[in-house]
């Protein structure tokens, strides 16, 4: 009875079909999607059957590479102070990049620049750092102050300052603009608007993209090292040339360490900030 | 002088209260939201200014403070042009004004006496305020006045986000009142709040007006609430003022026909 009583004073639903015109659009990005991927997919040469047919190589690769050769003086030492120097590079490109990055966070941020022009010039220099790979910055770094680790430092510092600014100025700018709304009106200048209300807010995502960002920086110094920056990319490059694979893979079992356990530390840091 | 002139065409603004809005006009687009607003806020007053939502009510707070610029009007802020004005001059005659928020706009990670101390920001040099541990002493014993003013000083050290939303409402007034404003505006203050919190917040806000001598005006939508604490309603009806008048003035269906549905034809 109580449903008969509905039926008759309750409009019905609105229709959820999809509106011609809308569906036309959706049909067409699919599509759009689509031809971008086979055409991914001829530029890469990608070939299942080919992967299948060679299996035999990969094989012999790993049997080559088993077991690990674990001598201490020979690679184990070696690798582990490589792994260390690697961590060093990660740690001081991040950190020294902290400065910069935060300089052109808070200008290149809409809710912070202090004008168009900052924020365009600010934006476009974030863009120029990030558009670089790390690896080119090392080559070039490599040749002013020689092969070693110094160089992968200078190469991190510069192109995670792009990186890092960016993820910055995009924390900032999503933060709640009432308490900086309040202190302008209260007669609050730029830089005070930044510290006593913008600043405050942000810490907390701030330092979780910083260490997410100390993570993925020791990783890309492994890839340093191939270049000759040091660290224990550079004995992994070694023995791949040495066709010494059975230490190439006790330095790959090194890094999962190191990666792991860098991991570990950021994520348990990201989440008692959160 | 155009001023003078502005004067003279609206006779019940007085130039010398603290805050006095003559011809005030805002438009969004095609949207009048303000069509020619006259008002004074005299020391040691509590206007309650009502009006159903879009009436113009907080824009009219804003275009005070600068968050909105007027299209037409005169605001003077003791004695002094804000529209239309530049420079040094208009940020001293700005912070005379402090704007409190239905939103609160605190610092919710900083502690409460933190926050208040930011009120004091417009006249202290950078070496002294850029970050709170460079704050003045004289300014933390301020602040910590300001606080026990609002009855919160046993808070101070407390971060704002562990405090009640009444109690965050008036570490805001507290912040307003370290700015040594002479014109407290209120932006729906109480509109999150429950209604014993919302009583407390009113009651600190005409207890400034009376007894620290100063120009307190309140929009809100609770006209008992206003009836109860105010010393004049002005209740706003598409972007004019309907009635301005003490509350033993203002009738239960003037109130009402603010909030009526036909006012929708805007």
């Amino acid at each position: 009875m109580a449903a008969t009583t509905v039926a008759e004073t309750v409009p019905p639903p609105p229709r959820t079909a999809l509106r011609s015109r809308r569906a036309l659009v959706i049909g067409l990005v699919v599509a759009a999607i689509v031809a971008l991927h086979a055409v991914a997919w001829s530029k890469t040469e990608f070939s299942p059957h080919a992967l299948i047919h060679g299996w035999h190589g990969m094989v012999d690769f790993v049997s080559q590479a088993w077991p690990p050769d674990f001598s201490w003086d020979d690679v184990l030492h070696p690798g582990l102070n490589a792994a260390l120097v690697t961590l060093c590079i990660g740690l001081l490109g991040t950190t020294f990049s902290i400065p910069f990055a935060g300089a052109l966070a808070v200008m290149g941020a809409r809710t912070t620049a202090p004008n168009i022009v900052v924020y365009q010039a600010s934006r476009s220099t974030m863009s120029a750092l990030r558009a670089v790979p790390d690896v080119v910055f090392a080559l070039i770094f490599v040749t002013a102050v020689g092969l070693g680790p110094f160089p992968g430092v200078l190469a991190l510092m510069v192109h995670n300052t792009g990186v890092m600014g960016k993820l910055w100025s995009e924390a900032i700018e999503e933060t709640d603009l009432g308490p900086v709304e309040a202190l302008r009106t209260n007669g609050a200048r730029g830089a005070q608007v930044v510290s006593h209300a913008v600043l405050p807010a942000v810490v907390p995502q701030l330092v979780g993209l910083l260490l997410y960002r100390f993570d993925v920086n020791v990783r890309a110094s492994l890839v340093l090292g191939l270049v000759g920056a040091g660290g224990i990319g550079f004995l992994i490059n070694q023995s791949i040339q040495l066709f010494r694979f059975d230490q190439m893979l006790t330095y790959i079992l090194i890094v999962l360490v190191l990666i792991i356990a860098v991991d570990q530390l950021s994520a348990f840091v990201r989440r008692r900030l959160a | 002088m155009a001023v003078a002139v502005q004067r003279d065409r609206h006779p019940g603004v007085e130039a010398d209260a603290p805050l006095a809005i003559a011809g005030l006009r805002k438009s969004f687009g095609e949207r009048t939201v303000l069509d020619g607003i006259d008002l004074t806020v005299r020391r040691g007053e509590l206007v309650a200014i009502l009006g159903a939502n879009g009436s113009g009510k907080s824009t009219a707070l804003r275009c005070v403070v600068g968050l909105a610029t007027p299209d037409a009007g005169s605001i003077r802020i003791e004695g002094r042009e804000v529209v239309g004005a530049h420079g040094d001059s208009l940020v001293a005659a700005r912070r005379q004004a402090a704007m409190i928020f239905q939103q609160i706009h605190l610092v919710r990670r900083r502690n409460a006496i933190d926050n208040v101390c930011s009120g004091a920001l417009g006249r202290l040099p950078l070496s002294r305020s850029l970050t709170p541990v460079l704050f003045p002493r004289e300014l933390r014993q301020e602040a910590m006045a300001c606080l026990h003013r609002v009855g919160l000083a046993d808070r101070a050290g407390e971060r704002v986000s562990r405090l009640s939303g009444g109690q965050q409402q008036r570490v805001a007034i507290a912040r307003a009142l370290c700015q040594r404003a002479s014109i407290l505006l209120a932006d729906e203050p109480v509109s999150a709040l429950d209604p014993a919190a919302a009583e407390q917040v009113f009651a600190v806000l005409a207890d400034l007006a009376r007894n620290e001598h100063l120009a307190v005006a309140a929009v809100l939508h609770q006209p008992d609430l206003a009836r109860r604490h105010a010393d004049r309603l002005v209740g706003l009806l598409h972007g004019r003022i309907a009635f301005d008048a003490p509350p033993s003035e203002v009738s239960d269906p003037q109130c009402d026909a603010l909030y009526a549905p036909e006012r929708g034809a805007a």
